[in-house]
């Protein structure tokens, strides 16, 4: 079968939307900004990593996150009484999670869709200087190596003997840090060595093969972006 | 084309690592530049494709033309227009997630048009069969897929030198039959190929030329057919790979043991599968002979490195179990007795001294005897220095120092041999036979057809039914 390359192949969002939507979940998830006033924007923004996420056909994840989000949910209201000691750190566990899931499963959605190519293009018409954008985009890269390299080491800890509960137990963070950070340096620079020989350079015009372009998704998030921060901002006047 | 005039180069720190190198290369010429670890093959090459001294610095005398250019005089990014390099190492040479967006990277570094780049990739897929490995993730590939894109990609730019680092290195027999299809592509399109090796003979039937280097000179120019007609002494002497173009699969080992008198010790219902896949491998039963090197052969991909893990206990989903002396070892206890030297022994190195790294290993910590292994395997001297910081042999050495010291008596090894020299794969066949001596059981998971010939006293061939 002859192969063809389809340029338009992209994920449903554009990489800029995808930024402002992880800096709006930031602020207004993580930070809680407006509090109460933003309630329903807050939980808009909660469960958008979630429509995501089966969009992805991840199907299990956004199970389990709905799942996580629905119990804790309860769980804090049903923790609205007077508090014993052990009772209060379980709230404050809920609340942390309940603030903190929505934006790392976006964080990883970004990561996991977002072509180093697009993101590439993206940032540069949105005129952020490569010397900024060059570094960033190694983490696409980045993480699964971390995540692969990580995983090998743990394995040959665990054969050693050297694990949670068995010999060697306190020193085990140590051990596992210093083949990691050695074996990603070395990889570092292997990558960038092979990366500049294919020509990447700062401040060079370069272009890019995927078709990059709003679609109706996009500016759907863009408009409840914006109408957050105009709504907070609204909210600001009348205190 | 290449021109090399009078150059020399020393690395900012060690010494210096090539010799007055005078060397021209013309259009098209296919050459191989050979030689043991160590002898300046890699950084021949690299100052081809600019890395020296644009990316590796060090002191460099002489000058070094390609094309028109004058390789320390022009920018990196100008030199990577004209010349391509495939590294050795696929885990470290892809920018992108992606292999489509890889095999555009390149052209779209030099800002070529879209539509041209779009038409590249469709004709490179094309043309070498490609269209299997398009759009997936470069983390889900094997080793030898990885090492196809990573010559794609440098297929589909428009350049004219095409420099192959060891190449080779982490490929099986399967994988180097691809290889040898693509550079026979590039010799059909005149590139001129520089290709830096230890094992030859997959390369016989594209070169013109083959310089030999040693201590950073080029010693001896070779052509085709002086090269071919070297004998396997004479090859092992220069410190080269001798094997000639063999599937391991089919390797038979001299001498057949009767095996029907050795200890065997049996493994049952050896069956895993990855999450939602069919699976990799079903096993009822198998038996290993006792207290003999084991080779394991097999095409990449057919799960020779999964077997090993299931047997050292390493995957919670394998439910065998192992027969030891009418002992049955279940996960947990094959985690206590079977030790894995790994493929890349950077992964199971941890303290900050080589003596430190064999006491760990111990169950108890035991100074004299951690010395005597030491001893044994010609580490004394580095007792006290940071594995990390040793060659790559040194490192591997300390990996079975410590599988020693462990004191089990089944150690497994994962490719123990993939990208040495001739030199070192005989001093880990060595320490194989050194194993042995001291009465362990050794698999090995590998496709060195020599290392199998030299060190393994029993093949086990892993296929499909």
């Amino acid at each position: 079968m002859e192969y063809k390359l389809d340029r338009n192949t992209h994920s449903l969002l554009d990489p800029r939307t995808k930024l402002l939507l992880l800096f709006t979940s930031s602020v207004f998830v993580v930070g809680s900004a407006g509090e109460q006033r933003m309630r329903v924007f807050y939980w808009i923004l909660v469960f958008i990593p979630v429509f995501l996420l089966f969009m992805e056909k991840e199907w299990k994840a956004g199970g389990a996150a709905v799942t996580i989000y629905v119990g804790s949910y309860f769980a804090q209201i049903a923790l609205q009484h007077e508090l014993t000691a052990l009772e209060s750190v379980l709230a404050l566990m809920l609340y942390i999670i309940t603030k903190i899931i929505p934006t790392v499963i976006l964080a990883r959605y970004i990561v996991r869709t977002t072509k180093v190519s697009e993101f590439l293009t993206a940032m540069h018409k949105m005129k952020v200087p490569d010397k900024i954008t060059i570094p960033v985009s190694v983490i696409f890269r980045f993480f699964p190596t971390v995540i692969e390299e990580s995983r090998a080491i743990g394995d040959a800890m665990r054969m050693k003997g050297i694990e949670m509960g068995a010999k060697k137990a306190t020193e085990a963070v140590e051990y596992r840090m210093v083949p990691l950070i050695a074996s990603c340096s070395i990889i570092g620079e292997e990558l960038s060595a092979a990366a500049m020989s294919r020509g990447l350079d700062v401040g060079k015009k370069r272009t890019c093969i995927w078709n990059i372009k709003m679609g109706f998704f996009d500016w759907v998030i863009i408009v409840l972006c914006l109408v957050c921060f105009i709504w907070w901002g609204i909210g600001g006047l009348f205190i | 084309m290449i021109c090399f005039n009078n150059v020399s180069f020393r690395y900012a720190r060690g010494e210096e690592s090539l010799k007055n190198i005078n060397l021209t290369i013309n259009k098209g010429d296919v050459v191989l530049v050979c030689g043991s670890s160590g002898c300046g093959k890699s950084t021949l090459v690299r100052c081809v494709n600019g890395l020296i001294p644009h990316f590796y610095e060090g002191e460099l005398t002489g000058s070094i033309t390609v094309g028109e250019m004058n390789v320390s005089q022009t920018t990196l990014r100008k030199i990577s227009g004209y010349v391509g390099t495939v590294f050795q190492n696929p885990r470290s040479q892809f920018f992108n997630v992606d292999t489509t967006s890889e095999l555009a990277f390149g052209c779209e570094n030099f800002g070529l048009d879209p539509h041209e780049i779009e038409q590249r990739i469709n004709r490179t897929v094309n043309r070498l069969d490609l269209t299997a490995l398009m759009d997936r993730s470069i983390f889900k590939l094997s080793g030898g897929e990885k090492q196809k894109i990573a010559c794609a990609s440098i297929a589909v730019e428009p350049v004219d030198v095409i420099i192959l680092d060891e190449p080779s290195a982490n490929l099986d027999f399967k994988g180097i039959c691809e290889l040898q299809k693509m550079i026979e592509a590039w010799k059909e399109d005149g590139k001129t190929i520089l290709i830096a090796e230890h094992r030859i003979s997959y390369l016989f039937p594209f070169i013109n030329r083959a310089l030999l280097m040693k201590n950073g000179e080029i010693k001896k120019e070779y052509s085709v057919e002086e090269i071919k007609a070297l004998t396997e002494k004479e090859l092992h002497e220069l410190g080269l790979r001798a094997e000639s173009m063999e599937n391991p699969s089919e390797t038979r080992i001299k001498g057949i043991m009767d095996m029907s008198d050795t200890d065997k010790m049996v493994l049952f219902n050896m069956k895993y599968a990855y999450r939602g896949e069919s699976a990799v491998f079903d096993i009822p039963k198998m038996e290993i002979p006792v207290g003999e090197i084991i080779g394991i052969v097999g095409t990449n991909g057919i799960g020779k490195s999964t077997f090993l893990r299931c047997l050292c206990g390493m995957e919670r989903r394998c439910k065998a179990k192992l027969k030891v002396r009418d002992e049955e070892w279940n996960n947990r206890k094959r985690r206590q007795k079977i030790y894995m030297v790994m493929q890349d022994v950077n992964h199971q190195l941890f303290t900050d001294s080589v003596l430190e790294e064999v006491l760990i290993s111990q169950d108890s910590e035991d100074r004299e005897e951690a010395l005597d292994i030491l001893k044994l395997l010609d580490l004394t001297e580095y007792a006290d220095r940071h594995p990390l910081a040793l060659s790559g042999g040194q490192k591997q050495r300390v990996a079975v120092a410590s599988a020693i010291a462990s004191g089990r008596e089944i150690i497994l090894f994962d490719e123990p041999t993939s990208g040495l020299d001739y030199y070192h794969m005989l001093q880990v066949s060595e320490l194989l036979k050194a194993l042995k001596e001291k009465g362990k059981t050794v698999i090995i998971v590998t496709h060195d057809v020599e290392l199998i010939k030299n060190a393994c006293t029993c093949v086990i061939h892993f296929g499909n039914k």
